[in-house]
């Protein structure tokens, strides 16, 4: 199986329709297309390979290719509440620096994540953050809040853990069940922009990227049935409706499978009776499920070992 | 007293207290409110899930009458009562006072600076408008001060006790039941801004 690089191409919108047309020659697949006024950003995955290629093409058309490491990487950025304690700043410029390195954020508030001895989450909550692959849960300024009252929020969460706070001088060890912690992006009332603060940024988006990676390694040890990528292409393919679904991303990869933004009574047998040219259908390579976010669909793309082919 | 002379944060951890000032600052800044403050003195303890705030405030003007912001002429025989507008600021409150009390349909506005009002007792109206209450920014500060306190607050902190009088603010926030000594505590944080404040 070819290994896959996940790119960012920002260009002009003039001809960017070669990029798209050398990709489907390549076999690397396009995640999204964003089209702002005469501006466009692809996200793409390009076969190792051919980079050369897509690189001299990037050029010709005068764009920018980056490496996008969170590219097919859905991450929830967690706030304690959705109040203008936390929002717009800090839990939205988390979201959005998120966003430059090619991974999809979904912003989730919890009901009652504030306070020290009240603060509590919801089943529902959990089982919603669960369908991600990475949490951020973005915490306050008190690193005795954080080390020891904020960390039963983190009870039932099964992906890995991420934390930012305000104090500087804790270390990950000092958060019980976090798999990183941030400082200096604790709660604040401005636009985070100093340098301090972007450089917390900065070092957010490296350990996320770090913990995919991981992610990504254990993976090739018993890799998917099939690449979400090609799931998302087929499905492109054979069910014409996503087309007209409105949301930036109609669909969102993941790293073990992808969110379909249709309605899942309506449209989960088209999905499960999705056909490969192998011959298989998706039902036998992954499991269908509603997802807590609306009324999606969730799909888990099961291990090689488990269905004993990979396509 | 000048504006913010005494501003002070105390906190066990010097680096929570920083992030707390610039909180204070920021929000002071959003609700415009730094020059009403003249001494504030915050006190945070995470541990006893506890938050005190003391302000002393400068003064702040008195309340705003007609005559204070516009001249206001009656023409008996026109059936009209001209308002000529000298301060900007305060046209809105004047308006809204307007129409509750004429109606939208008898007040016209046929430049900036001039309101024009139909009656059929411009003499008595314009007597009566002349004396009218348009703004009082005590009352205006006064919700001010309460948000910015609910927005400074950590936001678990949901018990509250305020205190507003005269020139003096007592805020105390706190997650359990509020303690007596607490409010004390506070109240003692406003005596000693009152004597000066500590620098």
């Amino acid at each position: 199986m070819a290994v896959l690089l996940p790119y960012l191409y920002t260009g002009g919108v003039h001809k960017h329709g070669l990029l798209i047309e050398l990709m489907e020659d390549l076999g690397g697949y396009i995640i999204q297309k964003v089209v702002t006024g005469t501006e466009v950003n692809l996200i793409m995955l390009v076969p190792e390979k051919d980079v050369d290629v897509v690189k001299k093409l990037s050029d010709e058309l005068l764009g920018v290719l980056v490496e996008a490491p969170l590219t097919g990487v859905e991450i929830a950025v967690v706030s304690p509440t959705l109040a203008s304690h936390h929002l717009p700043h800090s839990a939205c410029d988390v979201a959005e620096y998120l966003r430059h390195p090619g991974a999809n954020t979904n912003m989730i508030g919890l009901a009652r994540g504030m306070g020290r001895r009240v603060s509590l989450s919801m089943d529902y909550e959990r089982k919603l953050i669960n369908e991600h692959d990475i949490a951020v849960f973005t915490f306050g300024s008190f690193s005795d809040c954080i080390t020891k009252k904020k960390p039963k929020l983190f009870e039932g969460i099964e992906i890995p853990i991420v934390v930012t706070g305000g104090p500087a001088d804790l270390k990950t060890e000092d958060v019980p069940g976090a798999d990183l912690y941030i400082g200096n992006i604790g709660r604040v009332s401005h636009r985070l922009r100093r340098t301090e603060e972007i450089n917390a940024l900065d070092s957010l988006n490296e350990g996320v990227s770090k913990i995919a990676d991981n992610i990504r390694k254990q993976q090739a040890k018993d890799p998917l049935a099939v690449l979400p990528a090609r799931v998302m292409k087929e499905i492109e393919n054979q069910v014409q409706e996503i087309r007209t679904v409105l949301s930036p991303a109609p669909l969102t990869l993941q790293l073990n499978g992808l969110r379909v933004k249709l309605p899942y009574d309506e449209f989960h047998e088209k999905i499960e009776k999705l056909e490969f040219d192998e011959g298989v259908t998706l039902s036998e390579l992954a499991d269908i499920s509603r997802s807590k976010m609306k009324n999606y669909i969730l799909i888990k793309i099961k291990s090689k070992s488990d269905v004993g082919f990979a396509i | 007293m000048d504006s913010l002379e005494t501003f002070v944060v105390e906190s066990a951890i010097d680096s929570e207290q920083e992030f707390y000032r610039k909180i204070i600052e920021d929000n002071l800044a959003s609700l415009k409110l730094a020059p009403a403050i003249g001494r504030i003195k915050v006190v945070l303890r995470p541990e006893d899930s506890l938050f005190q705030m003391a302000i002393i405030l400068r003064d702040v003007g008195t309340k705003v009458t007609t005559i204070d912001i516009a001249d206001v002429e009656a023409k008996p025989i026109a059936g009209e009562v001209i308002i000529s507008i000298t301060k900007e600021q305060y046209i809105p409150e004047l308006l809204v006072k307007l129409w509750e009390r004429y109606g939208k349909a008898n007040i016209s506005q046929p430049d900036r600076w001039t309101v024009t009002i139909s009656t059929d007792r411009a003499v008595e109206e314009a007597a009566f408008l002349k004396d009218m209450m348009v703004a009082d920014p005590r009352h205006r500060l006064h919700e001010n001060l309460v948000d910015f306190a609910i927005r400074a607050t950590p936001e678990g902190f949901r018990v509250r006790y305020h205190l507003y009088k005269g020139n003096r603010f007592v805020f105390v926030a706190s997650e359990e039941a509020l303690k007596h000594e607490w409010i004390e505590e506070a109240g003692a944080m406003l005596e000693e801004l009152m004597e000066g404040g500590k620098k």
